[in-house]
């Protein structure tokens, strides 16, 4: 055997290599087992479980946003609804109102006509029986004067009487 | 004495060696510390370190450092984090399911172990340091104290492999049971195929652990070798011409090839290592105890 190779053939086991190889890599294990693979693995399933929890709130978060969309959709649409309701209300109020109004005015207006109508009424009363008067008067001094003569006081009302007869045909 | 770096032998380059100075420590006859020896405890160190390192860089920092502490520094950390999670999810957890967590320690601890003494092979280490001694004070000797692949000596190969097989039948009896145990070993054959079936399965408990060793240490010394002869092909020309024009170009065309293998090497470093890891994987995930009796165990023969 050459002294400085320790084998002569590649196949050639040398079971010193093999325990030193089962040693070495067995402390290896150890200490990897020990020092290392917990911080990696424990690494790895926080990152994981940070991610995981992150995705689930903001599931969440988008959920709850959905929720309150809705709810506010809700709400816009009652205070739609409710605000027709009121301007319609308000619609009608006024047009009553204003109805009330025209039916007051209506009702006074054919008050003050009525009024207007008695006092017409009651003032060509008047007139005509002062005209009536007047004009008796006045036919007396006529016929009177037409005449010449003194009438007797039976013929004057008669002839008063006539001539108020033909003039309220004729007023009338 | 023949120059280390172009010796006649291209094997010699990846057979083991005592370490320098200390050749005349041996153990029945042997040397009892070679280089191989040296390199495997450096990759256990750098191994280590590095993935200690990258651990600290993974694992959740401090409240105080806001969301950065969920990120991962440094790039090799960053690697070794994406390897990690490719290897529990897509490689272990479909073959070990609810068993992952106890076995995943163990299956990266070997995958990066193996991988560094690959990656650590792929390095020149011992013929810079037979270089420099010849150059720098004249060695007469190929001196050198660490180098080579570890990983291309049958002796580590198959340490690992024990390494593995004791780990898989550990869990097999735990797990199985005796009675399952050997139950498994009939692989769900009739009971008159029970001679045949039974020695085939007694081998093949053993010949699976050693086909991982061999596998991985023939993968390295065929590398190794054909780079080491790729290398030759210089010195070989010059011996038989003496030409140096021609030795010039025949080293040009080689170097390119060697570069060329090289990659092809470095694939291999890190594919050897993850078949060692994976079929361990499955052979522990064979020697689990499934619902489905003996329907894996036919798949997996």
């Amino acid at each position: 055997m050459n002294m400085f190779i320790a084998s002569d053939s590649p196949v050639d086991v040398q079971l010193l290599t093999l325990g030193t190889t089962i040693v070495v890599f067995v402390i290896f294990f150890f200490l990897a087992s020990k020092f290392v693979w917990p911080h990696i693995v424990g690494g790895l399933e926080q990152r994981e479980q940070k991610l995981r929890d992150d995705l689930e709130a903001a599931e969440e978060a988008r959920k709850q946003a959905k929720e309150a969309l809705t709810q506010y959709e809700e709400e816009l649409k009652k205070a739609r609804a409710e605000a027709g309701e009121m301007i319609a209300k308000a619609r009608q109020d006024a047009k009553a109102a204003a109805e009330e109004l025209r039916s007051n005015n209506a009702r006074e207006l054919a008050e003050l006509k009525n009024a207007a109508t008695a006092d017409i009424e009651s003032a060509k009363k008047a007139a005509i029986g002062e005209l009536h008067a007047e004009t008796s008067t006045l036919a007396v001094a006529i016929a009177g004067k037409i005449l010449q003569r003194e009438i007797s006081s039976n013929d004057q009302q008669q002839l008063v009487n006539e001539s108020l007869a033909e003039m309220s045909g004729k007023i009338s | 004495m023949v120059p280390f770096i172009a010796a006649d032998n291209p094997i010699h380059h990846i057979l083991d060696k005592p370490v320098s100075g200390a050749e005349h420590i041996t153990l029945f006859g042997k040397p009892a510390i070679t280089i191989h020896m040296v390199s495997l405890l450096i990759a256990a160190i750098v191994a280590f370190i590095v993935l200690r390192i990258a651990a600290k860089n993974i694992s959740i920092g401090r409240e105080e450092e806001g969301t950065d502490r969920y990120l991962t520094s440094g790039k090799l950390s960053s690697i070794i984090e994406v390897i990690s999670l490719y290897m529990r999810d897509n490689v272990i957890k479909p073959v070990l399911g609810d068993e992952t967590s106890k076995f995943l320690p163990y299956l990266l601890s070997l995958f990066f172990f193996i991988l560094t003494c690959n990656l650590l092979g792929m390095i020149p280490f011992m013929d810079v340091q037979v270089t420099a001694a010849k150059l720098g004070w004249g060695s007469e000797i190929d001196w050198a104290v660490f180098g080579g692949t570890a990983t291309s000596n049958l002796g580590v190969t198959l340490g690992l492999g024990i390494v593995s097989f004791i780990i898989i039948q550990l869990h097999a009896f735990k797990s199985l049971g005796i009675g399952g145990w050997a139950h498994h070993l009939t692989g769900g054959a009739p009971l008159y195929l029970l001679p045949i079936m039974l020695p085939i399965e007694l081998m093949g408990l053993f010949i699976k652990p050693a086909a991982l060793a061999i596998r991985l240490f023939a993968n390295m010394v065929a590398g190794h070798t054909m780079l080491a002869v790729l290398m030759m092909f210089g010195m070989l020309a010059f011996k038989a011409t003496g030409n140096w024009v021609l030795t010039g170009g025949v080293e040009v065309i080689s170097t390119i090839a060697a570069v060329c293998i090289s990659f092809l090497e470095l694939f291999v470093a890190f594919l050897q290592a993850f078949i060692f890891m994976f079929l361990t994987t499955v052979f522990i995930g064979q020697m689990s105890h499934h619902d489905d009796e003996h329907g894996h165990a036919e798949a997996a023969h």
